[in-house]
């Protein structure tokens, strides 16, 4: 007797230097992923090469960004080798302030109730829809969420915009900005993102003898088997590199300074 | 090049490595930097090598210094120094070819420095020397430091660039200094034996 054939989803491939092997062949098409990480961590730069060689491949990518002004996110982007402004003016790379968005739909206000939140569900996929986009990246969608109330809302909104943008074949990373990422952390602000997302790359600093090193790890991602551990990563030039964290290195965890 | 003398042995021993060997050069006190230079002046001239350097017992600078004294054009080597961050303004320089990393303690970002080097390298054999056991084991755990060389050697042996491991053995800990025994392919030995 044959053994059964393994079913396999399709993947996106990140093109994330050892990314794609943890995850034994990418992300599973059209998931919702949190990036969750402490400030300086390098979750921009990871999700910006995740466009970006989505854009090597021809797919069309967008970028929501509530944290810094377009400009300077294309500026600090250009650090990578294989990154050509011609993405951007070909329309592959689209960057989209979240503030226009906001000024555009007429949402310039403090909080969001259910009509507002559904206002920017459509808007973004309207816009995913219009141009095409197979990669999506929201940063952050903390700062987002801080301005609906209600945990439920953010779980609406959170529920309702993966599952649409999984229907258009759309590869999503939402960035959270947490302030500890040790193992009692987590893994988003609110508490809600990490229960509705089908992945979880959580990215922190580990602090030995006085020096911080950066790593990420996988914690969870629905529809593939994937490695648990901790890997170092290096934020060069030519992209985001990573290697297996020595495991009498992670020890220092527990003296972390984002606390225990 | 000066009346420096090179050790022909070691170049005659570099004849039988592979490319995915990992050499332990033991050596001594007095005698490392003629040994350095004995292994990398083969490995560059003979076998038309490039590769990285680990600096680790002393700045890239004065490594680099170091060789041209002696006539070697380091020029197509990687320097990568773990001594200068310890130091403020030692890292001044308009060298291109030196890398900084903070400390000796940041095993994987050296790692991952020293891969990122030899992706952006365009030649087809290459080597990774590291200068040296002994000033890791100054700030890294036994054990730590043990796991390291076995990630490290096995790392470049993967992908077909020689390792080259310089060590003084009566200052290596004991556990470091037998699980190298055990990874490495090649021993060239020149080490010094310290009775005390």
């Amino acid at each position: 007797m044959q053994p059964a054939a393994v079913y396999t989803r399709d993947r996106c491939v990140t093109g994330i230097h050892g990314l794609d092997e943890i995850l034994r062949g990418g992300i599973p098409y059209g998931s919702t992923v949190l990036a969750s990480g402490t400030c300086g961590s390098g979750k921009t730069t990871l999700a910006m090469e995740f466009l970006v060689r989505g854009a090597l491949a021809g797919e069309a990518c967008a970028h929501f960004t509530a944290t810094e002004p377009s400009v300077k996110l294309l500026e600090n982007i250009r650090q990578f080798e294989f990154f050509d402004m011609n993405m951007v003016d070909t329309g592959l790379i689209n960057v989209f302030d979240m503030d226009v968005l906001y000024s555009w739909l007429g949402l310039e206000k403090s909080s969001f109730d259910l009509d507002d939140v559904h206002a920017l569900i459509k808007a973004i996929v309207d816009i995913v829809n219009t141009i095409g986009v197979t990669r999506l990246v929201i940063d952050s969608v903390t700062t987002l969420c801080y301005k609906i109330k209600s945990e439920q809302l953010i779980r609406d909104f959170l529920f309702t915009l993966g599952k649409k943008l999984s229907t258009l074949g759309c590869t999503t990373i939402l960035i959270s900005e947490i302030t500890s990422a040790t193992e009692n952390a987590h893994w988003s602000s609110f508490g809600v993102e990490e229960a509705i997302a089908d992945g979880i790359v959580v990215m922190g600093d580990v602090e030995r003898m006085g020096h911080l090193l950066r790593f990420l790890q996988v914690v969870k991602m629905r529809g593939t088997s994937h490695s648990r551990a901790k890997h170092a990563i290096e934020l060069t030039p030519i992209g985001v590199m990573l290697t297996p964290m020595l495991k009498w290195g992670a020890q220092g965890d527990k003296q972390s300074k984002w606390g225990a | 090049m000066t009346m420096f003398e090179l050790d022909q042995r070691i170049a005659e021993q570099l004849t039988e490595v592979a490319l995915n060997s990992s050499v332990q050069v033991r050596c001594g006190n007095s005698n490392a930097f003629m040994v350095t230079a004995s292994t990398m002046v083969p490995l560059m001239q003979m076998f038309e090598m490039g590769g990285v350097y680990i600096s680790g017992s002393r700045s890239a600078m004065e490594m680099i210094e170091a060789f041209e004294t002696i006539g070697i054009d380091v020029s197509n080597i990687q320097f990568i120094d773990l001594v200068s961050s310890g130091v403020l303004g030692g890292t001044t320089t308009t060298r291109k070819n030196i890398h900084y990393v903070d400390s000796p303690i940041m095993l994987e970002s050296i790692l991952l420095r020293t891969l990122y080097l030899l992706r952006t390298t365009t030649l087809e054999r290459n080597f990774v020397i590291l200068d040296s056991v002994n000033a890791l084991a100054i700030y890294n755990d036994d054990r730590m430091l043990a796991e390291y060389l076995h990630t490290f050697i096995n790392t470049f042996r993967q992908r077909e660039v020689l390792s080259v491991i310089l060590n003084v053995p009566d200052q290596t800990p004991p556990l470091v200094l037998s699980n190298l025994d055990l990874y490495c392919t090649d021993l060239i030995d020149r080490g010094q034996v310290v009775i005390h």
